[in-house]
């Protein structure tokens, strides 16, 4: 057993456990964040995707003695139900989900996708950021056009924030 | 699942990493990214006594021009090799590896140093590490040691590292203004796919034609290790590289390479898609250097 330390959504959080369970387990478990899911448990279905220091990974294949000091970003904090994040809206106006399993990790993921891009991404740029996630409801169609809808929206605030001189205005 | 048995240490410095490489008697084994690693400890497969946790290293995290090449810290992402500029500049092959591997999740975590480490013939750097002569500095209390790549494998799964030893460095030779380099690969999806094949091709061009004034070509997951295609890289020069010349060399590709069954592809499928991955390579490689 070991006393680790590291931030979760913006929270410093101490936990005592074993170095080598993973950091799914343990935001699940010991945390209570169920949002992130596991699936495969092997990387490949990306339901279990957190954010470490703005970077996704898959929570499942990280062993959370490795993830001292750093900072966690999993889908609680990317944004709750009374204060959503512009991808959680473009989800449901778009209908995105079904059995919700996956959509945790893809609304992570996506995130992620939008807090690195400087344009309006295409359909293959975004098919392209969200490969390592698996649908096995939607058929991956609507969940490409809520991107896509939440990057039009975030760049129009972006665009008239500009135009209005405001850049401090909410981005996104 | 049943972890409590297996222990993790975080070294502060490579120094401390290094003695604990040394002194441990009992199965340790160096963790990264993970994602080769935790994937077969949750398998059963690695079930060492202690994970001796490196990616706390920061120091191992780089990508730099050096007098004898370019160095690439083992710690580097796949995400940072493709983001590198002067890879992009000078390692191209190793960029559009690095591109193919896995999807953005494992491209974040995993990292060049795993991807030797775990020495299976299908990883997708090392065919690119093949055709930029990549050596491969290995570490240890009692000094360090270069391994040209080519000697760095012995089998699936297997290299000439000790032990007590790690991977601290990798070193590669920058690319010159008139070589291009490209990466194909085989797999039975777009992402997330281990290679059923793939090539990494390296030319060196002769004036502004089709003349090839030498080349490397390694294919991987085709043999027990990455290997050279010796044959066809003869013929790179011996005839201009239009498409007649391009077939020829492509249809020597089955001769050189001796690959296995298995749950992914039959022995006979790989062969020929060796071929038809060298013509698809070679004929983009010639496209680029026509429109550059
Ligand atoms: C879903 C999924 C998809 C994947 N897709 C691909 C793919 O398309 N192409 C591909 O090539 N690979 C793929 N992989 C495999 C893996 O992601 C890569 O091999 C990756 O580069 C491994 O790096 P890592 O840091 O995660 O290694 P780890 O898992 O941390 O370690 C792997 C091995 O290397 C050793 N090691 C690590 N660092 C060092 C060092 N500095 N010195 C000596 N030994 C060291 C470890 O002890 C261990 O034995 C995939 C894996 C997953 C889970
Ligand atoms: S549960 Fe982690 S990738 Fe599938
Ligand atoms: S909504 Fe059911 S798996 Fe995606």
């Amino acid at each position: 057993m070991a006393t680790i330390r590291f931030k979760v959504n913006g929270k410093e959080k101490v936990v005592d456990t074993h170095t080598t369970k993973t950091l799914l387990d343990v935001l699940r478990d010991d945390l209570y964040l169920t949002g992130s899911k596991e699936c495969c448990g092997k990387g490949e279905c990306g339901s279990c995707s957190v954010m470490i220091n703005d970077e996704v990974v898959c929570s499942c294949l990280v062993l959370v003695g490795q993830v001292e000091g750093e900072d966690i970003k999993t889908v609680e904090g990317v944004g709750t139900s009374t204060n959503m994040d512009i991808i959680q809206e473009a989800f449901i106006k778009e209908g995105a989900t079904q059995c919700g399993y996956c959509t945790p990790g893809f609304i992570v993921a996506a995130r992620s996708f939008l807090n690195k891009i400087e344009k309006v991404p295409t359909l293959e740029e975004i098919e392209e950021g969200i490969a390592g996630n698996i649908c096995r409801c939607t058929g991956y169609t609507k969940i490409v056009k809520a991107i896509q809808t939440a990057a039009e929206e975030r760049f129009s605030r972006i665009g008239a924030a500009v135009t209005q001189g405001n850049l401090q205005g909410k981005g996104d | 699942m049943m972890v409590s048995e297996i222990d993790m240490i975080s070294p502060e410095t490579m120094e401390e990493c290094l003695q604990i490489l040394n002194e441990y008697e009992q199965e340790v084994r160096l963790l990264a990214g993970g994602t080769d690693a935790v994937v077969r400890m949750k398998e059963g497969h690695w079930r060492p006594k202690l994970w001796l946790n490196i990616k706390g290293l920061r120091d191992l995290r780089f990508i730099c021009e050096e007098k004898d090449g370019i160095h690439i810290g083992p710690l580097t992402t796949h995400t940072d090799m493709v983001q590198s500029s002067l890879l992009q500049e000078k390692a191209d092959v190793l960029v559009h590896a690095a591109k193919e591997v896995g999807a953005t999740q494992i491209r974040n975590m995993g990292t060049i140093g795993g991807n030797l480490g775990t020495a299976s013939p299908a990883g997708d750097t090392i065919p690119a590490l093949f055709v930029l002569d990549a050596v491969i500095e290995l570490s240890s209390v009692n000094g360090i040691r270069r391994i040209p790549i080519e000697e760095f494998f012995v089998g699936p799964g297997k290299t000439v590292q000790h032990k007590s030893e790690m991977i601290t460095n990798i070193i590669i030779r920058p690319q010159e203004e008139n070589e291009i380099g490209i990466f194909e690969k085989l797999g039975p999806r777009k992402a997330q796919a281990i290679s059923i094949v793939n090539v990494a091709i390296s030319l060196k061009m002769s004036g502004d034609g089709w003349q090839c004034a030498g080349g490397k070509i390694a294919f991987g997951s085709v043999a027990p290790t990455v290997i050279r295609a010796r044959k066809c890289e003869v013929l790179l020069t011996l005839q201009e590289l239009n498409e007649e010349g391009i077939s020829n060399i492509a249809s020597l590709a089955w001769k050189e390479v001796a690959p296995i069954s298995d749950v992914r592809a039959s022995a006979a499928y790989r062969r020929d898609m060796s071929t038809a991955l060298l013509e698809r390579g070679l004929l983009r490689l010639m496209k680029r250097w026509e429109d550059r």
